[in-house]
């Protein structure tokens, strides 16, 4: 079931790539992370992705660096996969991919449903992993000395290290 | 290799970094070195990590001879105890308080236990020399919690999130301006006590909580690992702390105030 739902995430992206670029959304994009499962609430996928949470994105339409381009965010069509149906909301800035969220997500069944979930955060965080590079550091729970040598924290300092 | 000694940031700005073992995990600091000779960096980051182990030698629950253990059991009174001990139970009164009582040190297991709280503080005294030593900016990463001021060189401090079921991905990055805290069972196991019970509960995969305090906001964040949304709403009330939760089943929720970057 693991595979279903990694193939789900292949589909999805086929789909959402095909998307891209095709609608600037501006500074008006909203920050807070979607939620990953509607489960089967309401039929329209915009309007979930773009009212969730009050955040701000304070700066950053001002950001600094000379090159730097303006988000933009675009949500692909609701496309069917093996045990249900989603959409997925792609925000890029230039030509890097800084964020992705679910705002649809409808399966037949509830297991179907738990597996998703447990999937779909491993889809944004596989992009967001992508651009640690761009971090100053890592915020979680308490790690152990022993962990800490498995840590992204870890590879930040030894890049910082030279 | 020539030239100062460190790295750069990630807005290639020259830093000093530096990662010190301390409290049973390890802190890592990212000191922006501005116009400061390398010796001055390098002082101050000495001095910081002895604040640190300071403070390890001080709230240690592991050491039966530390401060906070004999106070634990009742084996010294605060006025027997240094002035710092006082400053973090007036600290954990806050914190207490302000959680609605998610946070509560004096319902842990074993007696008083401000673990919850005192890594955020003493990160925060660490940073205060840095401060002090007249650094452009720095960041400390204390095992997980972060304090910073000034900044990385452009715009802010970026910090990212850990996956709470993925130890090599990020489940977002935010921007602060002065602390972020995260809690959860995953690094661990269940060590998070629900205060009304005295039992381990986990309302949350990962609980996060931004805002000027770092013992405040680590404190708010163990609160929040806790008591889910409920102690989610507690910190929405709280004047410049914002917090982000992911429930166990992955859905997320927030309180809106964080400056995700997405």
């Amino acid at each position: 079931m693991k595979r279903a739902g990694w193939y789900l995430i292949a589909g999805a992206a086929a789909g959402f790539a095909g998307v891209l670029g095709l609608h600037g959304a501006g500074a008006a994009t909203p920050s807070s992370p979607g939620p990953l499962a509607s489960g089967g609430a309401g039929a329209a996928p915009a309007p979930a992705a773009t009212a969730t949470g009050g955040t701000s994105r304070s700066g950053d339409p001002a950001a600094p660096s000379g090159g730097a381009a303006p988000a933009r965010r675009a949500t692909g069509a609701v496309v069917p996969y093996g045990y249900g149906e989603l959409s997925v909301t792609v925000t890029v800035r230039g030509t890097q991919i800084t964020a992705v969220s679910v705002p649809l997500l409808r399966t037949a069944e509830p297991y179907s449903q738990q597996i998703a979930e447990q999937v779909l955060p491993m889809l944004r965080s596989e992009v967001l992993a992508a651009h640690s590079a761009q971090i100053h550091a890592v915020s979680g729970a308490t790690y152990t000395s022993a962990a800490y040598a498995q840590s992204i924290q870890s590879a930040l300092d030894k890049l910082h290290v030279k | 290799m020539t030239g100062p000694p460190g790295g750069t940031t990630a807005d290639g700005v020259p830093v000093t970094a530096h990662a010190e073992p301390a409290m049973g995990t390890v802190f890592s600091f990212t000191a922006v070195r501005g116009a400061l000779p390398p010796g001055a960096v390098r002082a101050a980051l000495a001095a910081a990590c002895r604040v640190l182990h300071h403070c390890d030698a001080l709230f240690s629950t592991w050491d039966a001879a530390s401060p906070v253990s004999r106070f634990r059991r009742g084996a010294a009174a605060l006025s027997q105890l240094p002035g710092e001990f006082g400053a973090v139970l007036q600290e954990c009164h806050v914190a207490k308080e302000a959680s609605g009582g998610w946070f509560d040190p004096w319902a842990m297991p074993g007696g008083f236990d401000p673990t919850g709280l005192v890594k955020g503080w003493a990160t925060e005294r660490a940073l205060d020399e840095l401060r002090g030593a007249g650094l452009p900016g720095a960041l400390i990463n204390g095992g997980g919690d972060v304090a910073a001021f000034g900044s990385p060189g452009t715009g802010r401090w970026r910090v990212g999130i850990r996956h709470p079921w993925r130890a090599d991905a990020l489940a977002c990055i935010v921007e602060i301006e002065a602390a972020v805290a995260t809690s959860g069972g995953y690094e661990r196991g269940p060590h998070l006590i629900d205060p009304g019970t005295g039992l381990p509960a986990a309302r949350a995969a990962s609980a996060t909580v931004t805002g000027p305090s770092l013992a405040l906001a680590d404190a708010l964040a163990t609160g929040v690992a806790v008591g889910g949304d409920e102690a989610l709403a507690v910190v929405a009330g709280l004047p410049g702390y914002a917090g982000y939760l992911i429930r166990p089943d992955g859905s997320e929720a927030d309180t809106g105030g964080i400056a995700f970057l997405r």
